[in-house]
């Protein structure tokens, strides 16, 4: 148990703020109006944009996380079979899918898809956030342009404007600071179209994980800003399954992961104690709507 | 400063421009780091390429192939670069060559893997059914070899052909482009968390980008110096003297590798058919270049003399090895060392030396570059691991790529390019530390030092598992 935490330490490293819901003014068109809780986490993110896209920074877990969350979506795009078999092994095996990232923060994410040939659309509530995400586009990636778009806008209201449109959709290191999580996964299901997957990655709510990914990694080694992780805003891998089964969403898939904060690498472990990562698929049947 | 010279002098010759930084850097002593970099704003016209590999020797070319030949990496626009001009080809039938090299069964296996290794088998290589180790100062010695000499040891193939087979590989292969008498003038990384282009100027004057440069460009890499690692080096002040020998009568199939460790360093004999064999004699600078002015009678009996010669024994580890040869209950004639063949020629003009030494990179990677084989790594041939490790590289390097482009990562991403460096450093520092070592203990004579080595010695061979181990680690298993 005890090797256990200190493996675990730095957890999860935040992440994308935005994406918070609006819990009221569902209806309304602008986004303005955050509630301060949301107010708060997206403001703690944009602080750090900056740093975004800087590997030995404050993001340089966020970056390895890539290792492992890249290629836990590409195959579980692969094994729904919606992938051309010519693609597969190849570098445009994402070809032609198209994909919602829920709080995209700088984009580390959103890029790395889209060099797999996907078209990917990021959201975020943070302003900033955007801006850092489109200005490394623009210098670093310019080849990825057409593949890639950004937008500031709270996800029901996406949702309402694709309603059904997406192959997958991505919510990454952005649950545990939500604190609406039905409301945010209602509105991202909703943009999912019948068979497509749902991709969850967050930390867990048990003592390990809070011990690894708060207390060591923001009070012990400060490899994290303080105030980035919440116990009360941590969801257990079986509360989530439980919010998507009601959503017409079945779990297909639950991966445990955690962090070696010395060598700056993710990996799978075989329980999910710490981090996990959460595929589900909406079923083609009745309506979610 | 570079830039300015550039535009005053109307273009001088490369030659002159390098001189003319040196004596600039020698007077206001700067690091050469910064007047060795290209302008990029210079070289509006370059031409892109994804992966860009600096050097097309052993290692590099059959990376080339090795990434031509790779499903993932198929789509990625591959740029060889070579000094020298082009391979004029292999002639199976000529005279044998004089740089050969213990290919192991890692290194077939890769070779198997890009479609290579039926046309060394069309030509000629010779299997190595077991190898015999021993030292001048006591009886202790080692013998390698399969179960029943059921499978080899290694193959020792002439350095040409390997490279004739890769090169064959990579002239098929439609994604990759060749350009010879290319030497690389600098070369520009990009800085950390940036995620721009490498890019590189050759001294001709054309200028090159690419999403990864492969330093592949051997012990002086130019890639590594503007990778700005630190590199342990050291200088055995030893040479290397090859030389293609022939063999009497009691050679019969000539299928055993020879190495007698000698107070100034190992004298290996390598089989390439069963009348012709390879030598690698290490030793003083002044003896190799004594031993490469002999005339060919007089070289000959000196090479017989290193093999058989008796030279002062230790007494102490002499006794000890016999003693621990009877605790394990063999006799002596069980340990009887056994002599190679006769050498009876040399063949003309086959013999050349080089300089020995030892060096490692502390790291392999960098945003934008990576680095394989000996820009990255040098050991003493004694153990024939130098090129095996950098064959390991190109497997590893191969792998790390496909999995990372795989994964969305762009191809200079240091991010997944580190994981390469791991898997590379955990297998090369022992090999390494192990062939330093190795070679460190036997150039001494100190009695307890001999002793201790002798038992090491005589211990492993007794030991089959821990033979075995070795064993494996030499073979690439």
């Amino acid at each position: 148990m005890l090797r256990n935490l200190v493996f675990a330490s730095r957890g999860l490293r935040q992440s994308l703020a935005g994406i918070l819901l609006r819990n009221s003014a569902r209806s309304s068109s602008t986004a303005t109006s955050l509630d301060a809780g949301t107010e708060k986490e997206v403001r703690h993110h944009e602080n750090h944009a900056s740093e975004w896209w800087n590997q030995n920074g404050t993001m340089g877990a966020l970056h390895a996380l890539n290792e492992i969350r890249v290629p836990f979506i590409r195959d579980g795009i692969v094994s729904r079979g919606t992938v051309e078999p010519g693609y597969v092994n190849t570098t445009k095996v994402l070809k032609g899918q198209h994909i919602l990232e829920v709080g995209c923060g700088g984009g580390l994410l959103t890029e790395q898809l889209a060099r797999l040939g996907a078209q990917v659309t990021g959201i975020d509530l943070g302003e900033k956030l955007i801006e850092a995400a489109r200005d490394h586009l623009k210098c670093f990636s310019s080849e990825l342009a057409s593949n890639v778009l950004y937008k500031m806008e709270p996800v029901d209201q996406h949702a309402k404007a694709n309603c059904e449109f997406y192959d997958g959709v991505i919510v990454s290191e952005v649950l545990e600071h939500v604190d609406d999580k039905v409301t945010l996964l209602e509105a991202s299901v909703r943009a999912l179209k019948p068979g497509g997957s749902i991709f969850i990655t967050t930390l867990n709510k048990t003592i390990p994980s809070w011990f690894g990914g708060v207390i060591l990694s923001e009070y012990v080694l400060n490899l994290v800003p303080k105030g980035t992780h919440h116990w009360d805003k941590m969801i257990s891998p079986l509360d989530v399954q439980r919010i998507l089964d009601t959503m017409n969403c079945q779990t297909v898939l639950v991966n445990g992961s955690t962090y070696d904060f010395w060598s700056n690498t993710w990996r799978w472990i075989n329980n999910t104690q710490m981090c996990y990562a959460l595929q589900a698929v909406k079923q083609p049947l009745s309506g979610s709507n | 400063m570079l830039g300015v010279l550039r535009i005053q002098g109307a273009l001088p010759s490369a030659g002159q421009v390098r001189l003319l930084s040196a004596r600039l850097l020698a007077n206001k002593s700067s690091t050469d780091m910064t007047t060795n970099r290209c302008e990029s704003s210079k070289s509006p016209a370059s031409e892109h390429f994804d992966i860009i590999i600096g050097g097309g020797g052993l290692v590099g070319t059959t990376l080339a192939a090795a990434l031509a030949k790779n499903s993932t990496l198929a789509d990625k626009k591959v740029l060889l670069l070579e000094g020298a001009p082009e391979l004029r080809g292999f002639d199976p039938s000529g005279p044998y060559q004089n740089r050969v090299s213990a290919i192991n069964k890692n290194s077939i296996e890769l070779f198997k893997s890009i479609d290579a290794w039926s046309h060394i088998e069309a030509a000629r290589y010779k299997h190595v059914k077991q190898m015999q180790v021993w030292e001048s100062n006591t009886d202790a010695l080692i013998q390698f070899q399969h179960d029943n000499f059921a499978s080899d040891v290694a193959c020792i193939i002439e350095n040409d052909l390997i490279l004739d087979a890769v090169y064959a590989r990579v002239k098929d292969a439609p994604n990759v482009e060749i350009l010879n008498k290319a030497r690389i003038q600098c070369v520009r990384l990009p800085k950390d968390s940036e995620g721009n282009l490498s890019e590189l100027q050759l001294q001709d004057g054309r200028s090159f980008s690419c999403d990864l440069l492969i330093g592949a460009d051997g012990a002086n890499s130019v890639v590594r110096k503007e990778m700005n690692v630190d590199v342990f080096s050291l200088n055995y002040d030893r040479m290397g003297l090859v030389a293609t020998l022939e063999l009497g009568e009691d050679a019969c199939d000539n299928s055993v590798a020879w190495q007698r460790f000698l107070p100034n360093g190992p004298v290996a004999l390598l089989p390439l058919t069963d009348r012709l064999s390879s030598l690698v004699w290490s030793t003083t600078n002044e003896q190799a270049k004594k031993l490469q002015a002999l005339p060919p009678g007089e070289f000959v009996d000196a090479l017989n003399e290193a093999f058989c010669r008796q030279y002062p024994r230790v007494e102490l580890a002499d006794k000890a090895v016999q003693t621990l040869n009877s605790l394990f209950g063999h006799n002596a004639s069980q340990h009887q060392v056994q002599y190679p063949p006769r050498v009876c020629g040399v063949q003309d003009k086959s013999r050349a030396t080089f300089p020995l030494g030892f060096l490692h990179a502390s790291s392999y990677v960098c945003n934008g570059a990576a680095l394989v084989g000996d820009a990255a790594h040098r050991v003493h041939p004694l153990a024939g691991q130098g090129v095996n490790l950098g064959f390991s590289d190109v497997r590893h390097l191969v792998e790390s790529l496909a999995a990372g482009a795989y994964a969305g990562f762009k191809l200079g991403d240091k991010q997944h390019l580190i994981k390469y460096e791991r898997k590379c450093l955990a297998k090369n520092v022992p090999i390494m530390l192990g062939v330093h070592g190795l070679h460190t203990l036997y150039s001494t004579q100190f009695s307890p030092v001999v002793l201790l080595r002798s038992l090491g010695l005589q211990l492993t061979q007794n030991l089959p598992p821990i033979k075995n181990l070795f064993m494996r680690g030499a073979m690439g298993q």
